[in-house]
């Protein structure tokens, strides 16, 4: 175990459509969105040159996809816990997150389903989250869409 | 090396041409591309620290052992497992990426959105290789930022033994910037 971080888990039996997920802000620094590259190996220009993202239409520099993803994820399982698994995410980059900016997750969940159309025909799990990612301006930017494979009471997420 | 004209500002040797051009390589897959190193727990680590993302099956190698087998990579990372260095001793400069490739009269791109399926985790020591293939470009759309195409790609994200771990659609705007910097107003969708 390590001491901070957190190993409690959302059981399927347990979650409620409806049910809304915890609000997450998060503060983007011009060096967060510099990290982008050094952590994604994504060295488009637009994640690190201000003067080539102006360039392109856009006051400063941005997020790139995957720290979007990541954060989308993120936010999915900081609620569903460690023993969860994404099995599908959909998401539409509608505006940009630039440096100074807050990214702000809000979501619920929507439905909770079965299905066997896993690995061999096994039975998943499924819950399905809406997640909106906004500015601090509450500006949509991201909405996303995160099918999330949970344990039930009876069975645990295969490997 | 291609003779095709390309405009290399943004650093991804954009092919340069028309509309009709673009739709006549929907369809086109590319050459299998095999990663030049194995999933790494340490930048696993870097990306989630710059996230924030304190899921333990990426941070506890105990946990993550017993619940999937081993560490494994936040699905985010998918696209930098199959990236290439830009150098490499002795060899060419890396393949660029299908939509790069797709000639269209755009200076720029941007991500506009895009979905993945993910079949089974990813695991620290796992190489992967990965089959795009051009499924779609848009004809001419306005949007805020500028007057583009779009163009789709489908990605199949394959372990080494040929088990596919994702699929991954994704939707690049390539236009020409309108000029009116700064306006991230009320005007509409990036895309």
């Amino acid at each position: 175990m390590i001491a901070g971080v957190s190993y409690t888990q959302c059981y399927w039996d347990d979650v409620e459509p409806g049910e809304a997920l915890p609000r997450v802000d998060d503060e983007i620094t011009y060096r967060r969105v510099i990290m982008n590259p050094a952590t994604t190996w994504d060295y488009f220009p637009g994640h690190h040159d201000p003067e080539y993202a102006r360039s392109q239409g856009q006051p400063t520099i941005y997020v790139n996809t995957m720290h979007v993803l990541g954060f989308v994820d993120r936010f999915a399982t900081d609620w569903a816990g460690p023993r969860s698994f994404i099995a599908k995410r959909k998401v539409a980059l509608q505006r940009s997150i630039f440096a100074g900016d807050t990214m702000v997750g809000e979501g619920r969940v929507l439905d909770k389903r079965t299905d066997a159309a896993g690995d061999g025909g096994r039975v998943r799990h499924l819950v399905d989250l809406e997640i909106t990612v906004k500015n601090q301006h509450g500006d949509l930017c991201c909405p996303a869409a995160v099918t999330l494979e949970l344990p039930s009471r009876s069975r645990k997420v295969a490997g | 090396m291609s003779l095709r004209e390309v405009d290399d500002s943004s650093g991804y040797e954009l092919a340069v041409g028309t509309y009709e051009q673009a739709r006549a390589m929907v369809g086109t897959r590319a050459e299998v591309v095999f990663a030049t190193h194995d999933v790494d727990w340490a930048l696993v680590r870097y990306f989630c620290a710059m996230v924030r993302d304190g899921n333990a099956g990426y941070w506890d190698e105990d946990f993550a052992r017993a619940q999937w087998g081993g560490v494994i990579s936040p699905p985010a990372l998918l696209m930098t497992w199959v990236m290439a260095p830009e150098w490499q001793p002795g060899g060419g400069p890396p393949r660029t990426l299908l939509t790069a490739g797709v000639p269209l009269p755009g200076t720029t791109v941007i991500s506009t959105g895009c979905e993945a399926e993910f079949f089974r985790p990813i695991h620290v020591g796992d190489r992967l290789n990965v089959e795009e293939e051009l499924v779609d470009v848009s004809e001419l759309k306005h949007t805020r930022l500028g007057d583009g195409h779009f163009v789709t790609t489908v990605a199949t994200y394959r372990l080494g033994d040929g088990r596919p771990v994702a699929r991954y659609t994704h939707v690049l705007f390539r236009y020409t910037p309108t000029g009116d910097t700064g306006d991230t107003g009320d005007s509409g969708d990036t895309g």
